[in-house]
């Protein structure tokens, strides 16, 4: 059975019976909210049974799209936090993957700006390395690009999707050894992205996120994972009552390889490492559970098949 | 940019200068600040790397006053204001507070302003001048180019003197020689710095 990220649009009457049917099927809701009348689910969803909840949810005016960026969590890597760089552009990228199913945070850098002065800090690599890709928000200069990207990205074990001002030819040319991903002439501006073309751009950035992430999900799919990121999450929903009551918008953040848990890691690390998840096999025996950079998080790294020898 | 007269950005990376003559434009429309400019030449050479921006400001000679912003309509023992435009309205009532003290003035709601049997004409209050926007002008400017300089360049020299201003910045410390290539700057608009 192939998960495949989906994200259902409907009316809020009846919506329960849409959430029944992709949990009998098994599959996973991700996060759901509720706007106004209506619900959006972010969910993973057996491949072969996407056409079944077409049509189970057509009376209630629902429709499924794919989404490929459902399950990731992406760092939108700004270079500081000062006018010039916010609301526009770093803001509206961050909130266009956000609408693609993605579960987007901004790390804004202390000392990014500037050409020499550029630099990065551990707590800053730290935290960029607990997501799935980090898309790297430069200026309008290929000078500084070139100048300052080796510094930002010391220690940078993501992929990174290089966005900037030069055209994507020049952007390949300066960036040496090359990133994962690029996307040309999107550096710094200072209007809201609303227009047609504004609006293309913003579509290409999605669109190469999704292809380096698919790349990614193709060399983990070569070493499976010991379980599903979306079961696990499922499991400690179950497990953990004390989740239900984290205020944040996603108690708990699926990730290709793993979850951030919304829990101080004193208080519970222990109490996830000893989930049961089947027939004796502990989240501790499948997964590493770290005490994340970002707050007091949980972070929790599935370990691929080579490493356990066990699949559930 | 249709009001000024001259706008230029030079840069060694012709595509950045593109964007950065984008970025001024929007941040000088942002800050209302297009009618005040008259010339505006942006230099940026991210190779040395430096931000020079010279110009010419319009003159501005006009004051706010009541009588642009409010109605005043004497009655028997009191005066109404009908106010048009809040933007005014707080150093407008702090003038008449310190004039004709606070029992004297009320505000029943938002749009509107009644003094209390005050020492003066309807004349004389439509003639109080609340603002002068010059005063404001050269810490918007600054602000603005703040803003349109690229973010790291942090070590700034700005002089505002009457109708020209300059706005030199750059991360590392600013060459002695500076003033020539701001002199430089300024001859090719025409003008000669302050």
């Amino acid at each position: 059975m192939t998960l495949v990220p989906v994200t259902y649009k409907g009316g809020i009457y009846q919506h329960d019976i849409v959430i029944d049917l992709i949990e009998d099927l098994g599959g996973y809701i991700v996060q759901k909210h509720i706007i106004a009348a209506d619900v959006v689910l972010q969910c993973f969803v057996p491949r072969e049974d996407i056409e079944l909840i077409r049509q189970i949810s057509k009376p209630l005016f629902g429709e499924v799209t794919d989404s490929p960026l459902v399950g990731t969590e992406i760092a939108v890597v700004s270079m500081s936090l000062e006018i010039h760089h916010l609301p526009h552009p770093s803001c509206d990228i961050a909130e266009y993957v956000r609408r693609n199913g993605a579960k987007s945070n901004m790390v804004s850098l202390a000392r990014g700006p500037g050409k020499r002065i550029a630099g990065l800090n551990d707590e800053e690599r730290d935290v960029i390395n607990e997501h799935d890709i980090a898309v790297y928000l430069m200026g309008n200069f290929e000078t500084c690009i070139e100048y300052k990207m080796p510094t930002l990205r010391r220690g940078i074990e993501v992929p990174i999707v290089l966005c900037g001002g030069p055209a994507i030819e020049v952007l390949r040319k300066i960036i040496d050894p090359p990133v994962e991903g690029y996307v040309g002439n999107v550096g710094r501006f200072m209007r809201r992205t609303k227009e047609a073309d504004q609006l293309d751009k913003l579509d290409e950035i999605v669109a190469e996120v999704t292809r380096v992430l698919e790349e990614k999900r193709d060399s983990i799919a070569k070493d499976p994972l010991s379980v599903s990121p979306a079961r696990l999450m499922g499991l400690i929903n179950e497990k953990v009552p004390e989740i239900l009551d984290v205020t944040s918008p996603t108690p708990l953040t699926v990730q290709m390889a793993g979850l951030r848990v919304k829990l101080p890691y004193d208080t519970f690390a222990e109490k996830m490492r000893k989930i049961e998840i089947e027939d004796g096999i502990t989240l501790g025996d499948v997964a590493e559970v770290l005490p994340s950079r970002m707050r007091d998080y949980i972070l929790v790294k599935i370990l691929p098949f080579s490493e356990t020898n066990t699949v559930v | 940019m249709l009001s000024v007269e001259y706008f230029d950005v030079e840069c060694p990376e012709a595509l950045g200068g593109e964007y950065y003559k984008q970025i001024a434009n929007d941040v000088l429309l942002d800050q209302n600040l297009l009618k005040v400019v008259n010339k505006l030449h942006i230099f940026i050479d991210p190779k040395i790397p430096v931000f020079i921006a010279v110009g010419v400001l319009n003159k501005i000679t006009t004051v706010v006053r009541v009588g642009d912003f409010a109605n005043v309509n004497p009655q028997e023992g009191k005066m109404t204001l009908v106010i048009s435009e809040e933007t005014y309205l707080a150093p407008m009532l702090k003038i008449f507070w310190e004039r004709f003290g606070k029992e004297k003035v009320e505000q029943p709601d938002r749009f509107t302003v009644i003094l209390y049997n005050v020492p003066a004409q309807p004349k004389e209050i439509e003639e109080i001048v609340v603002a002068d926007p010059s005063v404001s002008l050269h810490k918007d400017l600054i602000y603005a180019l703040r803003c349109i300089a690229p973010e790291g360049f942090r070590l700034r020299s700005e002089t505002f003197t009457g109708s020209k201003f300059l706005f030199v910045a750059s991360e590392n410390t600013l060459a002695e020689d500076i003033s020539t290539l701001v002199r430089e700057k300024f001859a090719l608009m025409g003008e000669v710095p302050p």
